[in-house]
């Protein structure tokens, strides 16, 4: 007898698990005290959002001038800060959405998390657009609201104003989203809970769901709707950055491939991170059955993907300045590579071009450390991207009598830190508090008798022994 | 019968309670009491209490929070004076005249309060041209540093004290008056009187004097003066080291004469020739034609050389192939050229004025016959007083407007000083000399006084108060008449001067008293220029030369200068001039050591053998550079080294006016002070030392610089062509311009001179001319005056957050072996001759572009356009997210980084460096103007306020707006008509016909390739000489066909 016997794809979650088993597994962690790990960082985050914090009220009370832009590099650590956090920002609904609605079930044990850290990627991206602003009290200006000047309108073809909408429009939806997903996991937790502050606690947060058929059905409707939603935002939210860009006069910030660039960069960063969070999470929480090795793989594949879409970027990027034949954008790329920011561009380049490279060895790509080690250098070279973008582009410009240099002050680093404080304050605080793997969906893809390897070997086994009885060959 | 329904049982039975609480309208009182007296928590607060208590709260609280607002009080007039409406501007005419430096002026006065100074255009001299110092002089006004009041050992007392002990110590002997260049008559005829009565002696003494020239020109025509020049009669001009354009003796009027020879329009072709022959790069060397570069130690030779040339026999100097060409451009413009010199040395001087006989230039170009009277210091009869005073010969000693302490090279006037008895000075503050006198007895400034003054024989001047005297301060000219014990008060004295000298011939003496206070100037008409001829010996002088001019350019020496904005140190306290940049450095708030690439390289100042265009390497934009200690004759300065292209080697040049230790808070401390450097020599002290030896540090330093890439990168934002090229094809400079305008024009049609916007009205234009301007710097300084920019301090500069709205780009076009020029960095690395270089001058300022980048980014409409197109900016609206600055391909914006002048809603974070935030100076502010609080972006408004009240004005007078009623401050006070502002629309106006004629020719718009639009256009640069850098250099064969095609259309 011969029939082709396709390779067993690899289980999603490893260790014969049963429902209780994830329940308990990803549960359990939320039930006691934290351990000392998570003390030790959260001590930390929350130091660095306290400095975070004096270094916001000093130049809020003092001035943008102490910080080190000036009259020709306006934009610098601020905004290149900004897109750097929404671009990580970028992973948790693009696997969200647009992994649910393409049916990769790889995606249920890494979804919540990543959309955590997007939710609060984007709220610290959202931190500097805010604070940047020299009246940052008079910031509702940029808000349509009718009022008693005029009315008079915020500014409808400024970039920044679709920014506004943009990343407000993509806050709430990936909110609501997280939430919706986090609902029966809470119902989860309230079930389990035993104090009378955590059965209130959560109750509260469940929304009062009981698990029947008609909470599914909504709640399955929902999602579904809601990634509809959102798989558009993963797109738009970064392209409408992208134009903050692309719709100046500045060489080097004038280009029409920064929407497909500037996405396909944010994707790649947004892994990147939510790579450095798993890894860190599931050792901690000890979740290496859920979080498993074809996970991380499957990350990587996507890393060397999109690094590589940014790797043409880059380079149609001085095709296009050559191609041109204008002095200024030629200038404009010649100086990124080799003026005073050049270890910028070639941080950039290797950090992003070649590095992910080396997820071509599959070795590479199921080696924690190397996945670790990468996913860090990928988030800096996305930083020295939009560094180089900004800061590059503007010290050098059209008139070479405003050349300047740009160097950031403790105050710039500082509010960079902090936002570092917020992340992983409200990170760790999400982990110590709710389900890091989404419970519910996780139990979706638990292989049940049929699907089973370990079952199907156990099965294989009785099967042989009852045709060594019977006699008959196995091939 | 109506029905009636109870309310309850109590209205049936009329229970009397009841009826009593009917009669109340508030039926239940609130229940603060209880409230109050149980503590909330207690008391089972009703949900309509709360909303009531908490309706009270919001509102008590919105009260509160919106009574915040500081009240400001603003008292009205209770009788108003007769010739102040307010809001509406007074000018009064008026003159600058300090020290020598003179200006006419107008001075604008907003409820009476001085607030901007410009020229006046009745003047003969300055024809309403300014400098830098003019337009500063109105915030020295406000200066905190000022004394408030007369002063005896530095302790407050009153005049009448003061009076009686000065009065009873003049008694005692022989008194000394040392001044400044008095240009004033009839000050001068009240010093006379003074020392005449008191056996006294009076001594002018100039810091950077001219004692040379007058020397000279004494010995040569028997009148110790300064010529009258005449650089617009001259085609063919050389200096040897004269700065005319910057700060030697008359600049305003020296750059209206100057840019009034090299004007070019398409009839007339010409413009003047320049050479200028020095060792360090001035501001007329920046504008000269052809420059040559000699060791200081040669100055003499190169003039006795030319003069060797002029007769036929030779010049042994290795620039004489240079020479050679100066003397055949001379001599074939005989009586149309001029030879100046900036030396102090008599010898020089002399050899010049027979350089300028032998050109027959006297009675043309150099005339003896209506001399100026601009520099009257005379350095061997201060050294003889120095001495004198030393000897106790004299028992008081007047010090007026100089400050010998601080500036005098060398010998210790506060040592001499302290050796009398009675020393006053009437100096504005408690200066260095005045510290070390006894009487203080503070002169007004000159915007508080009466006077007058002389600049040349024959042209007179008036100075009237526009203000009462700020403080208890005395017109010097009042006090010594008081003293004198003469009857008359200086205004009366100042009136009799002028009908008893200069309005004799008129007939009805006070009309034209009053014709002269209004127009600020009066003529007695001029003597016919004749020819001269030098009586002094010029083999004496030759020798003398030969002997101190070793021409040993190995040797290491030393080359001082006045800056262009701070000139002799006299307004160290003056926060414009401190933050403005110079015209040729772009440093501000610091002197430095110039020294040339080649000697850097020697001194080894320059890590790993950087070249100074190149970015990698620090020292290119005066950040933390070296330090170098020089040394002269036992006086030493530790300054930072700048690299600065156009420097003769083994050569430092060092700009004094820094390093005050009694100037005021602003200018106390900055910078070094050089004066000590000079040398004796001939009976005056010269502003270059030959004997001078350096030692390199390892100390950093940082100049705050305002530009720091120097070169302009081939770029086509200057256009510059060559006098030759220019005439032969008028067109070829603007050649591209043709590609551009074709490559831009949209689908909706080309519209870049009126924008795409159909403007009805007035549609804002200027013109700049790139030909004329001179790179002074002065309209960035009117600009500051006139719209209140902010000054940010050194550490700002530095950190590029400057305020200026109009700046002055300066490229350098360096020097290649083969005798032309490159402006982009790699090839100027590859092949730099630094020491020969071209320097253009660009005025940079908002563009107003039609179809402006910045407005399209802003998020809240702060920034938007008028129907009139300007650029505008609502200050009020603007939330600062910087976008606009980071769009503007000019980068003109500025943004308001810190709280530079408490106008922001935050206490106590005023950064205020240049002590510019305090009640008096804020006297200086333009009411018309906002001041701009922290965080907003602010920039050139084509000084709008002015164009509204030109239109006002039009309006009131039912007449349309006319040309030249409106005129920006940048162009109203450029000495150089530079700038011309107008409508557009109007077929009349002086742009429109600028732009209609020049448009295929000179006028371009900066990076017009972007489709912006700009409303400001520049006229192309024409030097009247060979070689200059190739607009082909960036994009070599691209644009040479196309210059071909631009050729034969």
């Amino acid at each position: 007898m011969s029939f082709k016997e396709s390779a067993l794809r690899e289980p999603l979650i490893e260790g014969n698990k049963t429902y209780k088993d994830v329940t308990e597994d990803i549960c359990g962690p939320t039930d006691g005290a934290p351990g000392k790990e998570w003390w030790i960082l959260f001590v930390i985050s929350v130091a660095l959002l306290m400095y975070g914090a004096f270094c916001v009220t000093w130049f809020v009370y003092f001035g943008i001038g102490t910080w080190g832009s000036n009259k020709t590099v306006g934009w610098a650590w601020d905004i290149t800060n900004f897109v750097w956090w929404i671009g990580i920002g970028h992973a948790g609904t693009l696997i969200s959405a647009i992994l649910l609605l393409f049916r990769q079930k790889w995606r249920t044990g890494v979804n919540r998390a990543a959309e955590a850290m997007t939710i609060f990627a984007v709220m610290c991206a959202g931190m500097f657009p805010v604070l940047h602003m020299g009246r940052v009290w008079m910031g509702f200006f940029i808000l349509p609201y009718p009022n008693t000047r005029g009315p008079l309108w915020p500014n409808f073809v400024s970039p920044l104003l679709w920014d506004v909408f943009a990343i407000s429009t993509y806050f709430s939806v990936s909110l609501m989203f997280w939430y919706t997903g986090l609902i029966p996991d809470i119902a989860t937790l309230r079930d389990r809970a035993k104090s009378a502050f955590r059965k209130k606690f959560y109750g509260v947060l469940s929304f009062g769901w009981t698990g029947s058929a008609k909470h599914w059905q909504r709640h399955e409707a929902l999602s579904l709707v809601l990634a509809g939603l959102s798989t558009p935002l993963v797109l738009s939210v970064h392209t409408i950055v992208s134009f903050d860009f692309a719709t100046s006069v500045i060489p080097g910030w004038h280009t029409t491939i920064f929407p497909p660039y500037f996405v396909a960069g944010a994707i790649f960063s947004g892994f990147a991170m939510v790579l450095t969070l798993m890894i860190m999470t599931r050792r901690i929480l000890h979740l290496e059955e859920y979080i498993t090795m074809s996970h991380i793989d499957s990350m990587n594949r996507v890393i060397t993907l999109t690094g590589s879409i940014v790797g043409v970027a880059y380079l149609t990027e001085l095709f296009t300045a050559w191609y041109s034949g204008s002095l200024y954008e030629q200038y404009a790329f010649a100086n990124r590579a080799l003026g005073p920011y050049w270890w910028s561009y070639w941080g950039m380049m290797f950090c992003n071009v070649v590095s992910p490279q080396l997820f071509w060895s599959g070795k590479i790509r199921r080696s924690i450390f190397w996945t670790f080690f990468l996913s860090v250098v990928v988030n800096i070279g996305m930083w020295f991207e939009r560094f180089v973008i900004i800061v590059t582009s503007l010290h050098r410009d059209y008139l070479p009598s405003s050349w300047t240099m740009y160097s950031p002050t403790w105050v710039e680093v500082g509010f960079y830190l902090g936002t570092f404080g917020l992340f992983f304050t409200l990170y760790l605080l999400f982990a110590k508090f709710f389900p890091v793997i989404a419970v519910a969906e996780i139990k979706s893809v638990l292989k049940t008798a049929g699907e089973n390897p370990a079952r199907t070997a156990e099965l294989k086994a009785i099967q042989e022994k009852a045709n060594q009885v019977d006699g008959v060959a196995v091939a | 019968m109506e029905k009636k329904y109870w309310k309850g049982l109590e209205e049936l039975q009329a229970n009397k309670e009841f009826t009593k609480a009917q009669k109340n309208e508030f039926q239940e009182d609130l229940p603060l009491e209880d409230v109050f007296n149980e503590g909330i928590g207690e008391k089972n607060t009703g949900r309509r209490d709360f909303l009531k208590m908490m309706g009270f709260s919001v509102a008590a609280a919105t009260i509160a929070a919106s009574c915040e607002i500081p009240v400001r009080k603003a008292i009205p007039y209770v009788i108003k004076p007769e010739e102040i409406v307010p809001g509406v501007a007074n000018w009064y005419a008026s003159s600058y005249s300090d020290g020598g430096e003179y200006c006419s002026i107008m001075v604008k006065s907003r409820e009476g309060r001085p607030i901007k100074v410009e020229g006046n255009p009745n003047s003969p001299l300055t024809k309403g041209g300014t400098s830098a110092r003019v337009q500063a002089s109105v915030l020295s006004l406000y200066d905190t540093g000022r004394a408030k009041g007369p002063s005896i050992n530095g302790n407050e007392a009153k005049w009448d004290a003061i009076d009686t002990a000065i009065t009873s110590a003049l008694v005692a002997g022989p008194v000394a008056v040392l001044t400044s260049t008095v240009l004033s008559p009839s000050t001068q005829g009240v010093i006379n009187d003074f020392v005449t009565k008191f056996a006294g002696t009076h001594v002018t003494y100039d810091a950077h004097s001219a004692s040379g020239m007058l020397a000279a020109n004494e010995a040569d025509f028997g009148t110790r003066a300064i010529p009258n020049y005449r650089f617009d009669k001259a085609e063919v001009i050389v200096s040897f080291g004269a700065d005319f354009l910057g700060t030697w003796i008359a600049p305003v009027q020296y750059t209206k004469q100057y840019v009034a020879g090299r004007k070019l329009n398409n009839a007339d072709m010409k413009m003047s020739k320049h050479f200028q022959i020095e060792s360090m790069l001035s501001l007329a060397g920046a504008n000269a034609d052809n420059r040559i570069v000699i060791h200081p130690s040669e100055e003499g030779l190169a003039v006795s050389g030319l003069y060797n040339l002029l007769k036929g026999g030779s010049c042994s100097l290795s620039c004489k192939t240079q020479l050679k060409q100066v003397a055949d451009a001379l001599i074939a413009a005989k009586g149309k050229s001029l030879v100046v010199s900036g030396s102090n040395d008599k010898n020089i001087q002399q050899v010049v004025n027979q350089i300028n006989a032998m050109l027959e230039n006297y009675g043309t170009t150099v005339d003896m016959s209506n001399v100026s009277y601009q520099r009257q210091g005379d350095d061997a009869s201060v050294a003889t007083l120095l001495n004198d005073i030393k000897a106790g010969k004299y028992k008081t000693v007047i010090i007026a407007g100089c400050n010998p302490v601080y500036d005098y090279p060398k010998g210790d006037w506060t040592a001499a000083l302290k050796g009398v008895a009675c020393t006053i000075s009437f100096n504005d503050r408690i200066d260095e000399t005045t510290a070390a006198c006894k009487y203080h007895t503070p002169d007004n400034h000159f915007l508080e006084s009466w006077s007058d003054a002389a600049p040349m024989k024959g042209e007179y001047s008036l100075i009237q108060p526009v203000i009462a005297p700020l403080f208890k301060t005395r017109q010097m000219q009042d006090s010594l008449l008081k003293w004198s014990g003469a009857s008359v008060d200086f205004l009366a004295y100042l009136q009799n001067y002028w009908t008893a000298n200069v309005i004799t011939n008129e007939g009805d003496k006070q009309a034209a008293w009053d014709n002269a206070v209004k127009n600020g100037v009066f003529s007695t008409g001029a003597a016919e220029a004749t020819a001269m001829s030098p009586k002094g010996d010029v083999n004496a002088a030759l020798s003398a030369i030969a002997a101190t001019y070793t021409g040993k350019s190995d040797s290491v020496a030393v080359v001082l200068y006045e800056k262009v904005g701070l000139g002799n140190g006299k307004y160290a306290n003056n926060p414009w001039l401190q933050e403005m940049p110079d015209p040729i450095t772009k440093a501000t708030w610091d002197n430095y050591a110039c020294i040339s690439y080649n000697y850097a390289m020697k001194l080894n100042l320059l890590e790993n053998n950087a070249s100074m265009f190149s970015d990698h390497k620090p020292l290119w934009d005066a950040k933390e550079v070296r330090m170098i200690e020089v040394s002269v004759n036992g006086a030493k300065v530790k300054l930072p080294a700048i690299v600065q292209p156009g420097m003769a080697d083994n050569t430092i040049a060092i700009a004094v006016g820094y390093g005050r230790t009694a100037a005021g808070k602003v200018g106390n401390g900055v910078g070094q002070n050089a004066y000590p450097l000079m040398t004796w020599a001939n009976n005056a002290w010269l502003p270059v030392a030959f004997n001078a030896s350096v030692n390199t540090t390892n100390d950093k330093y940082t100049v705050a610089q305002t530009q720091t890439h120097h070169s302009y990168e081939g770029r086509r934002i200057v256009k510059e062509t060559t006098l030759a090229d220019h005439k032969q094809n008028p067109h070829a400079v603007n050649a591209d311009r043709k590609e551009i305008v074709e490559a831009t024009t949209t689908l909706y049609g080309d519209n870049r001179r009126f924008g795409d916007h159909e403007y009805k009205g007035h549609k804002w234009h200027m013109a700049i001319d790139l030909n004329s301007c001179i790179g002074c710097g002065n309209c960035t300084v009117a600009c500051q005056s006139e719209n209140n920019v902010s000054v940010v301090g050194k550490e700002h500069v530095v950190r590029a957050h400057e305020m200026h709205w109009i700046r002055i780009d300066r490229y350098y076009s360096i020097g290649n072996k083969e005798g032309g020029f490159n402006t982009m960095e790699k090839n100027i690395n590859a092949d730099p001759n630094f020491e020969n270089v071209q320097v253009t001058f660009q005025p940079m300022l908002c563009q107003h572009c039609a179809n402006a980048p910045c407005e399209n980014v802003c998020p809240v409409n702060a920034t938007n356009h008028s129907s009139e197109g300007l650029n505008q900016m609502a200050y009020n609206r603007c939330i600062g997210t910087r976008y606009c600055a980071n769009n503007c391909p000019y980068k003109v914006r500025r943004f308001n980084w810190l709280d530079w002048n408490g106008a922001d809603s935050f206490e106590g974070n005023l950064h205020d460096d240049a002590d510019m935030a305090n009640s008096l100076t804020r006297m200086v502010l333009n009411p018309d103007v906002t001041v701009r609080a922290r965080g907003v972006i602010e920039k050139c408004s084509f000084c709008v306020q002015r164009i509204q009240e030109g239109k006002l004005e039009a309006k009131k007078n039912d007449m349309r707006l006319m040309d030249g009623m409106v005129k920006t401050a940048c162009q109203s006070s450029c000495p150089a008509d530079a700038i011309v502002f107008g409508d557009i629309n109007d077929a009349q106006s002086a742009v429109r016909s600028i732009y209609d004629e020049e448009d295929t020719k000179r006028l371009y718009f900066v990076i017009e390739e972007l489709n912006i639009q700009p409303s400001v256009g520049y006229l192309a640069k024409v030097r009247n000489t060979d070689k200059i850098a190739s607009w082909k250099e960036s994009n070599g064969k691209k644009h040479e066909g196309h210059e071909a095609h631009a050729e034969k259309a």
